[in-house]
């Protein structure tokens, strides 16, 4: 574009050219985002039916009597409930696994010692451990110490699955950070809990919030633990309950079940729109990097 | 730094320490512990246990069933991470060449990527259920089906439903991966190669191809471990079948683990799976190494 002069011809005439297929482009680019955008569409005009209109044929896009029946259902004292274990499970994942993480990720990143790289390479290579092996081996192990069917058994599981993620994202983000402040904080006599909350905290608050909802969503998102570790309702969070229900009691109510598919997706989609740099830096930090 | 903390001992102790005790606990002693489970017969449902040995391996490695799974799960996996990365590969070519909206473009698509994986595999079994399903509509209209086809009766169309499920999926991740790839394509190099004559075509191939190859091989790679994993979608849409041909890997453990409580068994799969992954993943990090030569 830069280049003016002898290699175009007439300008003009290209930018007429590059005007077209601007508008060639856009019109496939929208065409693509349908593609990939129309079973969340189909969802949830599927959650807004009546349960005789779901097997209408030919299916209608905007529900002819819109009703809120399924989201009666969805947002049940009962279905709420999985809702409730799936929020207190989730939240208290981020917390643990953010806090210990974060620590965990200051330490490699301010400590320079052998075995300082291996760390979090291994830390790294666990990610890859086959997560049916960890249910069947963690299961064992809470069924022994007694914690199956509780929130904590959950909590702990979905902590593994995370923490390795945390400290390499928040390993970079301390990396980036200047260490003069603290240390000259240190050389001042400040104690290291001073330290931690006047200097560094502000500083490193939009990663830790970056692996917060790291967290959060992957909680929110985990199947097979929420299936073998939780064997009651009181405790069962959402995608297990959503699981079972779907195979059980639910059969052919279509509405029913995708107005709790819509309801299960929202907290996500809302975490989505209000945090969206920080999902992107969320999945691409570790990878860009390797 | 290291002075500065080093004065502080118990402060570098309880940094290290939550993050040592969570990880021994629940990765190293668990893992500890499969090797040993997958050595004995271990089932929750028996008092006694014995140790049999490599009784579990070889029960597995001659099972014509076990490796049936083993050539499914390669087969759904490394179809949906070819098909996804392709896609994802050119939807980004496609958004990096858009002047206005591309953040839009780039948040819609990326909704795919957020939606939990329960809500995809109950949306899954909508759209394709046989008798009112849309997809079976859709076909029918166009004139391609008769009456109705049973998707998740039919060993391929079930693997289809669970490839399209994974690809569906992964694309959002694969397009963020590629988009970020094409940022590190310096500009000034298209256009002299555009000067010199080069056209679309070359230029993809002789340039962005190569600058990009290695995010993407690594995109692949994670999302390849990552559909290893992934369990949900086979478990509640197909639940692995129709005979096994949707039953990964994963689906596999579950109902060796949980529906004929062999948890020796279970392990073993689990041991063999960590072992073909990390030479798997290090013959491909050898690779990609080389290329970076």
């Amino acid at each position: 574009m830069k280049h003016a002069g002898p290699v175009t011809g007439s300008t003009a005439q290209n930018a007429v050219g590059e005007g077209r297929f601007t508008l060639a482009r856009l019109a496939v680019a929208t065409i693509a985002t349908l593609m990939m955008l129309w079973p969340i569409a189909w969802m949830v005009s599927t959650s807004f039916k009546r349960p005789e209109a779901v097997f209408e044929l030919p299916p209608r896009w905007i529900p002819e009597a819109p009703s809120l029946a399924g989201y009666e259902v969805a947002l049940s004292a009962a279905v709420l409930r999985y809702f409730l274990n799936s929020v207190i499970v989730a939240s208290a994942t981020a917390l643990l696994a953010t806090g210990a993480g974060a620590l965990c990720a200051y330490g490699l990143s301010r400590l320079r010692f052998r075995g300082n790289r291996a760390v979090m390479l291994a830390l790294l290579g666990s990610l890859g451990l086959p997560i049916p092996l960890l249910m069947v081996t963690l299961y064992l192990l809470f069924f022994r110490v007694g914690i199956l069917d509780s929130y904590l058994a959950l909590i702990l599981g979905h902590t593994v699955i995370t923490l390795p993620v945390v400290v390499w994202l928040l390993k970079d983000f301390f990396d980036a950070l200047p260490r003069e402040f603290e240390e000259a904080a240190f050389i001042d006599g400040a104690s290291p809990a001073q330290v931690i909350r006047l200097v560094i905290l502000p500083l490193v608050r939009p990663g830790l919030a970056a692996a917060a909802i790291f967290v959060f969503v992957t909680s929110w998102n985990e199947f097979i633990f929420g299936m073998t570790f939780i064997s009651s309702d009181t405790y069962r969070p959402i995608p297990a309950a959503m699981g079972l229900l779907f195979l059980n009691e639910f059969q052919y109510r279509w509405g029913d079940t995708m107005a709790v598919a819509t309801v299960v997706t929202l907290p996500i989609m809302l975490l989505f729109v209000l945090f969206q740099r920080y999902f992107v830096s969320g999945i691409t930090a570790g990878a860009v990097k390797g | 730094m290291n002075g500065v903390l080093t004065r502080h001992p118990l402060f570098v102790v309880a940094l290290f320490a939550p993050a040592a005790i969570l990880v021994g606990v629940l990765t190293f002693y668990p893992f500890i512990n499969g090797v040993l489970l997958s050595f004995t017969n271990y089932s929750p449902l028996y008092k006694d246990t014995s140790f049999i040995g490599f009784d579990n391996y070889a029960y597995l490695l001659e099972d014509p069933a076990f490796w049936d799974v083993v050539k499914n799960t390669l087969i759904m996996i490394v179809s949906s991470v070819v098909i996804a990365t392709v896609l994802g590969f050119a939807l980004a070519l496609l958004l990096d060449r858009i002047p206005v909206g591309r953040r839009t473009f780039r948040a819609l698509i990326f909704q795919g990527w957020i939606v939990p994986w329960v809500t995809v595999a109950v949306l899954w079994g909508w759209i394709f259920n046989a008798d009112y399903g849309i997809i079976n509509w859709t076909l029918r209209n166009l004139g391609l089906i008769d009456g109705i086809l049973g998707w998740t009766t039919d060993p391929v169309r079930a693997q289809i439903v669970i490839v399209s499920g994974f690809v569906w999926r992964i694309i959002p991740f694969m397009m963020v991966m590629a988009l970020a790839g094409l940022q590190g394509v310096p500009d000034e190099l298209l256009d002299s190669a555009r000067v010199d004559g080069a056209g679309p075509l070359q230029r993809l191939r002789h340039i962005i191809l190569p600058l990009c190859a290695n995010v993407m091989l690594v995109a692949a790679l994670l999302q390849a471990v990552r559909l290893f994993q992934e369990i949900t979608l086979p478990w509640v849409v197909t639940q692995g079948g129709p005979i096994n041909a949707t039953t990964t890997l994963s689906l596999y453990t579950y109902k060796a683990a949980f529906q004929q409580w062999d948890f020796g068994l279970a392990s073993t799969v689990g041991i063999l799976w960590t072992i073909a992954l990390v030479v798997i993943a290090s013959v491909y990090l050898k690779f990609l190494l080389r290329r970076h030569d």
